[in-house]
Parts: C-alpha cells; sequence; structure tokens
C-alpha cells in the first residue's frame, strides 16, 4: 500500500472527521485538543530548557545535574507522551496535507536530531556525569545543551509556522 | 468601546509595517510560546513543590530563587513579543473577551507570584519546612497552576474566537 492510500485510509476515519469539525457538536474538536498540545508541549520545552540551560551553566547551577535530571525528565517524558498522542490527533484531521507540508516535515526533522543529540549525550558525557555533577559541565555537555535549545526551538518554530501553511 | 482605537492603530505606519512582513507574526508567536514554556514550565515546577507532587531536590526557597526570575524574563518577552501580535493585529486582539480575560488574569497572577517570591525570601526557613509552610502555599499552587493553565486557553481562543466579534 502507498503512503497515500495510508493517508487516505487515516483521514477517512470517523474520528479523523470529527478532528476536522464535519461531525455535529465537533466543532471545536480541534481547537480544543491543540490548546491541550500547546499546554504539554510547554511541559516538554520548559523542562527540556531548564536541562539545557543548566548544562550551559546558565541556570540553576546550585543544582547537581544528575538531581536536576531525575526532578526533571519524567515530567518531560509524560508531558511529550500527551503532546504526541494529541499532535497524532491533528496529524488525522489532515493527514495528507500535513505530510507533505515543508514545515511539518523541517518540525520532525528537528526533533529526529534532538533525540540523537539527547542519545549521544546520555551515552556520552553523561556516563561521568559523577565527576562533573556538581561543577562546570565539559564541552561536549554544553554543546548537546546548546543543540537542543537550538532544536527544540526549532520544534517550536516550525510547528507553529505549520499552521500558517496548511 | 475598543474597536476604533483598534482600527486607528491598525491604520499606523508601525501596524502596516509589520502588516507587510509575512514572516513577524508567526515568528513573534513562536517566541511567545518559547517565553511561555518558560513561565508554565517553571511555575508548574514550583506549585508541584508546594504540593508535595514529585520529587525535588531542592528546598522551596532554592527552587523559587532560582526559577522565579527566569519567569520575570520570559514575561518581559511575552510582554514585547504579545504587543508587536496587538500592533500587527490589533482588532483581531482586541474584540474578543478572550483577550481581556487573558489580560485580567496575567495581572493577577503575576500579583500572586510577586507576593508568593517576596514571602518566601522574607522568610526562607518558614516555607521550606512542610510542616511551618503557610497553609496558603496550597492554595496559591492550585490557583496559579488554574490561571496558568486558563491564560493558555485564553491564549489560543484569541485565534478562534475573534472573528465572531469582528
Amino acid at each position: 500500500m502507498s503512503i497515500e492510500a495510508l493517508l487516505a485510509i487515516i483521514e477517512a476515519w470517523p474520528i479523523s472527521a470529527a478532528m476536522r469539525g464535519e461531525t455535529p457538536g465537533t466543532e471545536w474538536l480541534f481547537p480544543i485538543i491543540e490548546t491541550l498540545h500547546v499546554m504539554a508541549l510547554t511541559l516538554v520545552v520548559g523542562s527540556i530548557a531548564m536541562m539545557d540551560l543548566r548544562l550551559l551553566g546558565i541556570a540553576s547551577r546550585n543544582s547537581a545535574v544528575s538531581r536536576l535530571s531525575n526532578e526533571v525528565l519524567p515530567w518531560t517524558w509524560t508531558a511529550w507522551g500527551v503532546a504526541a498522542v494529541f499532535g497524532t490527533l491533528m496529524f488525522m484531521a489532515k493527514a495528507a496535507t500535513y505530510a507533505g507540508n515543508l514545515q511539518f516535515r523541517l518540525k520532525f526533522v528537528c526533533m529526529g536530531f534532538a533525540a540523537v543529540n539527547m542519545l549521544v549525550f546520555h551515552f556520552g558525557a553523561y556516563r561521568q556525569v559523577a565527576r562533573w555533577d556538581s561543577g562546570a559541565p565539559p564541552m561536549s555537555a554544553r554543546v548537546a545543551g546548546a543543540l537542543s535549545l537550538l532544536l527544540w526551538s526549532g520544534v517550536v518554530f516550525f510547528g507553529r509556522w505549520v499552521g500558517f501553511t496548511t | 468601546m475598543f474597536r476604533p482605537f483598534a482600527d486607528w492603530l491598525g491604520e499606523t505606519p508601525l501596524s502596516k509595517t509589520l502588516q507587510d512582513q509575512a514572516w513577524v507574526v508567526p515568528t513573534s508567536q513562536s517566541i511567545h510560546i518559547l517565553a511561555v514554556s518558560i513561565v508554565f514550565a517553571s511555575a508548574c515546577m514550583i506549585n508541584l513543590r508546594l504540593l508535595g507532587v514529585g520529587q525535588s531536590g531542592r528546598s522551596v526557597s532554592q527552587l523559587s530563587n532560582t526559577l522565579v526570575p527566569w519567569m520575570w524574563r520570559a514575561l518581559a518577552l511575552l510582554l514585547f513579543t504579545g504587543l508587536v501580535q496587538t500592533v500587527a493585529e490589533p482588532v483581531r486582539q482586541f474584540v474578543t473577551p478572550m483577550f481581556w480575560t487573558k489580560m485580567l488574569m496575567i495581572v493577577i497572577v503575576a500579583s500572586m507570584t510577586a507576593f508568593y517570591a517576596k514571602a518566601v525570601r522574607r522568610n526562607a526557613a518558614a516555607w521550606d519546612a512542610a510542616s511551618s509552610r503557610p497553609s496558603r502555599a496550597k492554595v496559591f499552587a492550585i490557583l496559579s497552576t488554574l490561571l496558568w493553565l486558563a491564560i493558555i486557553v485564553c491564549g489560543r481562543f484569541i485565534g478562534y474566537t475573534w472573528s465572531f466579534y469582528a
């Protein structure tokens, strides 16, 4: 089955029609789901920014990196899951349009790079976190923090632009 | 009542310049969302700490002294980007009650936060121990979280409701 056929099937689902407001009583469904998506994504980006700014030595310097990580990351992952569920619902409304949208694609390119960056950090600099937990993070950790800030800003930028280009 | 002012503002050279540049509003909105992330994630971290939810290695005063200054910085950025969007699209903002409700709630929650931060600074020891923490701490935490959530809802719904009133 081709991608186009799959996207067409998704758009034909009743829940996708409801997301487009085509079913009586669902006229406000998309704005409501979008608002919940925004609430969740602000928690994702805000909590990640706290970690990134700590790695860059700009904020939360009185907090050990590992402690901040344990404190913040469970919320990051939970909020990401929530944002992903609501984002998927929004995607289903106009699956083919979004799939072909440049900004939508760039958003996921940014998120993909952010994931790679996180893995590199986690299995790289973070392995020796005990050595620099309370002090200045090594250069590789600072680079990871800067890249993460940049890439997640990209996710937000392109995400917002999707609404202006579809 | 604000309609004549909005119409006048929309005709000013500054507004016209912003309207002519198609990238201004989406870019401003993207920065706005990034700043919301800082404010909302910080508020949630503080409020959850006050409610005793989740695990935090930091005391209430440590958390507040670190995060509240970031909330003010982000709020300044929100004010600026919000102003840009208002000058660029005055009618969109001024006609919908969502905008005015949002502004009122921002004034309330910002005042509450300022009073809270001052109280913690004045008597950190009392706020750090759960046993001696003022009972209004939990009221503040719940009210502040609800207000920020409502502010996000109103912010997103400005764009979905203004055409009904224009």
